[in-house]
């Protein structure tokens, strides 16, 4: 086996690290690619304590998105779900923060109702939803319960403490008592009258008695007898018509109660209360079943604007971005500058367009070959262009955190591999171009970081395996505005007005 | 008494100097790092050196850590039923501490240690005047391709030996000890953060530069001859470790 | 061509250059001579830069070296090469690529033409068939041989030789004379040497300056020296102890 040569080793070395590197970005997988493709639904929570941003969305125990933000707005917890696009939500849905594992994590589950329910759409708000039911917040609702409790007794202690609470106990007490007394009044007045019947009844018997002994006795002295015993009915009806006429003289005494006026006045205004309500329920029925047609009304509404917003935001996709960047090699102590156009139709690729002036000029190698005297030489002529722009025109793809790039690279053939970190803030980038066989190819590694929109901070290596003395460390800046950008910075200057 | 004072006032000043004279040539090793020419084959050779050639040892000291952590912790949490977080635990002690400490401590026995000898043999045998008389600068000649090349290849030795104590422990766990390879996993993803690893490396890349730093500050200032050389590279060794130590508290408290 | 003015310098305190002035010729081969330890490394390492003096002024061409700064010196340096007393080739170079060292460092030549000077200087320093060995390899004679092709493969204005025949036989140190001799020669170039061994001096020097307690005590021709009548020089030319 050949001996490695030490580039070789090191790129080897450097790649593994690299590979192993992204191996494991990719698994633990929260820096990754896919986290932008997604849709929002917002919740509100009376309390979102002990959630934090990036925690899971689960149904069922499976994660179906993160939470991205949590906000406060009116006095509740505002909480922002990443929802994964390939996840549907139906409306009836809720929303439930949850403590996960023995270091108490929290999360976020979603409950599917089960009737069939329209889908939710991106933006839409998840209306229910209870917050954590952890210890604490079951000490809050117990407290509350012992509030109303406590207001309950103290309304009985007033109804019961006041004065007029213990008139009215006694009232009610004086009533009472006279029913009763009644009661035993009207028992001892028929007391005779119950003996009576008692007593004729006893006679009734027997004289049934006789009769059945006398069995041979005459018909008639039985419907005598019987006349008798109709007769002595007639008598025990009167005495039962005494009882109740009796009663309902002791009746009469409660009955007072009810029939005084202002009982009837109460149970009037009772009355008309109840046919206001029924009234009242009857017109709220009507505004809510209006309500309801205009919901429907809005629904249509926003499925028609859903569908222009689908229209737009694919043409909102579509991406230009304009760029420059300087760069200062330290070698020679000049400034490499690029202008360029990126045109990107998709999120995961994009056209790029450069034009460079690059201080070192552009090479133009003309090899001639001359024969004199049978011997043959070759001279190569190399005129450097100062002020010559060389071109690059790349078409660029990514997956995940590595981006591909091919095509010309300041007007020779190349590529190039960009490797992204931190939510795209930090690039770093390898680009490999000029394959001329008589020389080493050029070299490029750079790294791109943005610390916030518009304006970005490089540094690298140019050209570093350059055998004509071409290496150089650089630092530069650029800035990078997207058509939007550009076109609120457009809107935003002011016009002169005539 | 006087005395007393006297001598740690010396040892004080004289530590404080040592410190400015270190800071000094990490500045000009800086600074020459921009100047030209650009010393792209000599800090190759010293990528290969301090990182290619450091991988079997890494792979070595990296498995056995992650397999004697994740041992360890089986048998601790086995104890309250927790064996399926001995992944997450193996993988954030490696990814946090142990990786980028221990493939610090283990460079800084193979090359830093290196660095001081053989710059301190150049010192002594005047090859280091030799480059001063051929207008080559040993600092950007000798010191920055280390430096740099230490800060750079320190986070990928650490990776690599993040990875393999992983696998290490997975192989304990999971083989040896039967805990369930799904749950193994998913722990690991659960609780770690691609953070964690990042800040690592973000720490093995400052060991790098201590180790590198002072392996060359004591090989460039290195006095007296073979006995000079032996002596700055024992207390290179000791140095780098301790400050590794120590930096590693501070760079810990200030990223987790 | 260099000239020293009341150049002081002194270490922890001793006073190793005490208001030394010398003057040294250009295209001439001048030996430094004095004692073992009495100053004369320094006193070279001064002329070329690596030690800066605590006062006094060292003229190269004309310009001061001692207010230059890092990048300027670092220009100056280009004039001069320097062989030291152990040669001081770099160990982790075979010795083809040490003596190639300065010439990638500081010209553009294609790597074919670098082989070829290579070969030519170590050819013309009466070595063949080392390029690809070590350093290590090698005995001390031919270290000192590849040293001085090392220092002369850029054809510098001035050379500086620390001891160049310390530690060899007599044949080889009379070798390394003669290689001197003819390098000077070929290239007139300014050669100062340093040296104890006064046989090789005499033998070798246009000019010799006496080194004595930091202050250069006489100097003139090799024939001027002989007649000194110094007691020191008499004594250290005769080789007996004071």
């Amino acid at each position: 086996m050949a001996k490695l040569s030490v580039e070789a080793k090191v790129g080897f070395f450097v790649i593994i690290g690299i590979i192993i590197l992204s191996y494991m970005s990719m698994k633990l997988g929260k820096l990754s690619f896919k986290r932008d493709s997604g849709y929002i639904l917002k919740v509100f929570f009376d309390s979102a304590s002990g959630l934090a941003e990036d925690v899971p969305v689960e149904i069922a125990g499976v994660e179906v998105g993160r939470v991205q933000t949590i906000s406060l707005m009116n006095g509740k917890a505002l909480v922002i779900l990443k929802i994964n696009s390939d996840t549907k939500i139906s409306k009836n849905v809720k929303a439930i923060i949850r403590t996960k594992g023995i270091l108490g994590d929290k999360y976020i589950e979603l409950v599917q109702g089960t009737e069939q329910a329209p889908f939710m759409k991106p933006g839409d708000q998840i209306l229910n939803a209870s917050p954590a039911t952890d210890i604490d917040t079951l000490m809050k609702v117990l407290e509350e319960v012992a509030i109303n409790i406590n207001k309950l007794t103290g309304s009985f202690a007033n109804v019961m403490g006041g004065e007029e609470g213990e008139a009215s106990l006694r009232t009610i007490f004086e009533n009472v008592k006279e029913m009763v007394e009644t009661l035993n009044l009207t028992v001892q007045k028929n007391n005779t009258n119950v003996t009576q019947i008692i007593s004729n009844l006893s006679d009734f018997s027997k004289k049934l008695k006789n009769i059945s002994d006398t069995h041979s006795d005459d018909i008639r002295s039985i419907i005598t007898n019987i006349h008798g015993a109709s007769e002595e009915i007639e008598q025990l009806i009167s005495g039962i018509n005494k009882i109740t006429t009796k009663l309902n003289q002791g009746k009469g005494s409660l009955g007072k109660l009810i029939n005084e006026e202002e009982t009837v006045n109460n149970l009037n205004d009772m009355l008309a209360d109840l046919k206001n309500i029924t009234e009242k329920i009857n017109s709220g029925k009507g505004t809510i079943g209006k309500l309801i047609k205009e919901d429907e009304t809005a629904d249509r509404i926003n499925t028609t604007l859903s569908g222009i917003n689908d229209y737009i935001r694919k043409q909102e996709t579509f991406r230009t971005y304009l760029n420059y960047r300087g760069e200062y090699l330290f070698n020679s102590g000049d400034v490499k500058s690029y202008l360029s156009l990126r045109i990107q139709p998709k999120e995961d690729k994009y056209y790029l367009f450069n034009v460079v002036d690059d201080p070192r000029g552009k090479d133009s190698i003309t090899d001639i070959t001359r024969t004199i005297n049978d011997s043959t030489t070759t001279e190569r002529i190399v005129e450097t262009e100062r002020d010559g722009l060389k071109f690059s025109a790349q078409i660029a793809k990514r997956y995940y955190d590595i981006g591909f790039r091919g095509g010309l690279f300041e007007s020779t053939g190349g590529i190039g591999i960009d490797y992204y970190f931190f939510d795209d803030h930090l690039m770093l980038s390898m680009e490999a171009f000029d394959f001329d066989p008589d020389r080493n190819f050029h070299l490029k590694f750079k790294a791109d970081y943005t610390p916030f929109n518009y304006i970005y901070i490089t540094s690298g290596l140019d050209d570093f395996i350059s055998d004509e003395g071409n290496e150089s460390f650089f630092i530069g800046a650029g800035i990078n505005f997207s058509d939007e950008d550009i076109k609120t910075i457009l809107s935003n200057i002011p016009l002169p007005t005539n | 008494m006087i005395r007393f004072f006297e001598f740690t006032g010396k040892k004080f000043i004289s530590i404080v100097e040592e410190f400015g004279k270190v800071m000094l040539l990490f500045l000009s090793a800086f600074l020459w790092m921009f100047r030209k020419p650009f010393r792209f084959r000599v800090i190759i050779k010293q990528m290969e050196f301090v990182g290619a050639d450091s991988v079997s040892v890494i792979l070595i000291t990296g498995a056995f850590t992650g397999m004697v952590l994740a041992l360890q912790t089986y048998y601790g949490f086995r104890m309250f039923g927790g064996e399926s977080l001995v992944g997450a635990t193996v993988t954030l002690s490696m990814t946090r501490e142990i990786g980028p400490v221990f493939t610090a401590l283990m460079v800084t026995g193979r090359a830093g240690s290196a660095m001081a000898a053989e710059i301190g043999t150049m010192r002594v045998t005047e090859q280091i005047d030799a480059l001063y008389t051929m207008s080559v600068s040993p600092i950007q000649y000798l010191i920055m391709p280390r430096i740099l090349a230490a800060a750079l290849m320190l986070p990928i030795l650490t990776i690599i030996s993040d990875f393999i104590g992983i696998v290490g422990g997975y192989l304990v766990g999971v083989e040896f000890m039967k805990i369930n390879s799904g749950i193994f996993m998913s722990k690991i993803i659960e609780f770690v953060d691609l953070a964690d690893i990042f800040n690592g490396l973000i720490k093995s890349a400052c060991f790098g530069l201590i180790l590198s730093l002072i392996g060359c500050y004591k090989g460039f200032y290195t006095k007296g001859g073979a006995a000079g050389v032996g002596k700055a590279t024992t207390q290179s060794v000791v140095y780098s470790s301790i400050t590794i130590l120590i930096s590693d508290y501070f760079l810990t408290a200030a990223m987790f | 061509m260099i000239k020293l003015v009341k150049v002081c310098k002194s270490f922890n305190g001793q006073k190793v250059l005490d208001n030394l002035d010398l003057e040294i010729e250009a295209q001439k081969i001048t030996v430094i001579i004095g004692q073992s330890g009495g100053g004369k490394s320094v006193l070279l390492k001064h002329i070329i830069g690596l030690i800066k003096p605590d006062s006094g002024q060292i003229f190269v061409d004309g310009t001061d070296i001692v207010k230059l700064n890092d990048r300027m010196l670092n220009e100056v340096r280009k004039k001069f090469s320097m062989l030291f007393q152990d040669a001081a080739l770099f160990d982790s170079m075979t010795v083809g690529e040490n003596v190639a060292f300065p010439l990638k460092e500081h010209t553009r030549l294609s790597k074919k033409e670098i082989e070829e000077i290579v070969e030519a200087k170590l050819l013309q320093v009466g070595l063949t068939n080392v390029t690809h060995k070590m350093p290590s390899e090698l005995s001390g004679g031919m270290r000192k041989r590849v040293g001085l092709a090392r220092a002369i493969v850029l054809n510098p204005q001035i050379i500086l030789f620390d001891e160049p025949t310390t530690g060899l036989d007599p044949l080889m140190s009379d070798a390394i004379d003669q290689l001197i001799l003819k390098t000077q020669y070929d290239t007139r170039s300014t050669c100062v040497i340093i040296s104890h061994d006064i046989a090789s001096a005499f033998k070798i020097a246009h000019n010799i300056a006496m080194l004595y307690h930091g202050k250069i005590i006489q100097s003139g021709t090799p024939a001027e020296l002989r007649s000194s009548n110094i007691s020191i020089i008499k004594k250290f030319i005769e080789g007996t102890s004071a």
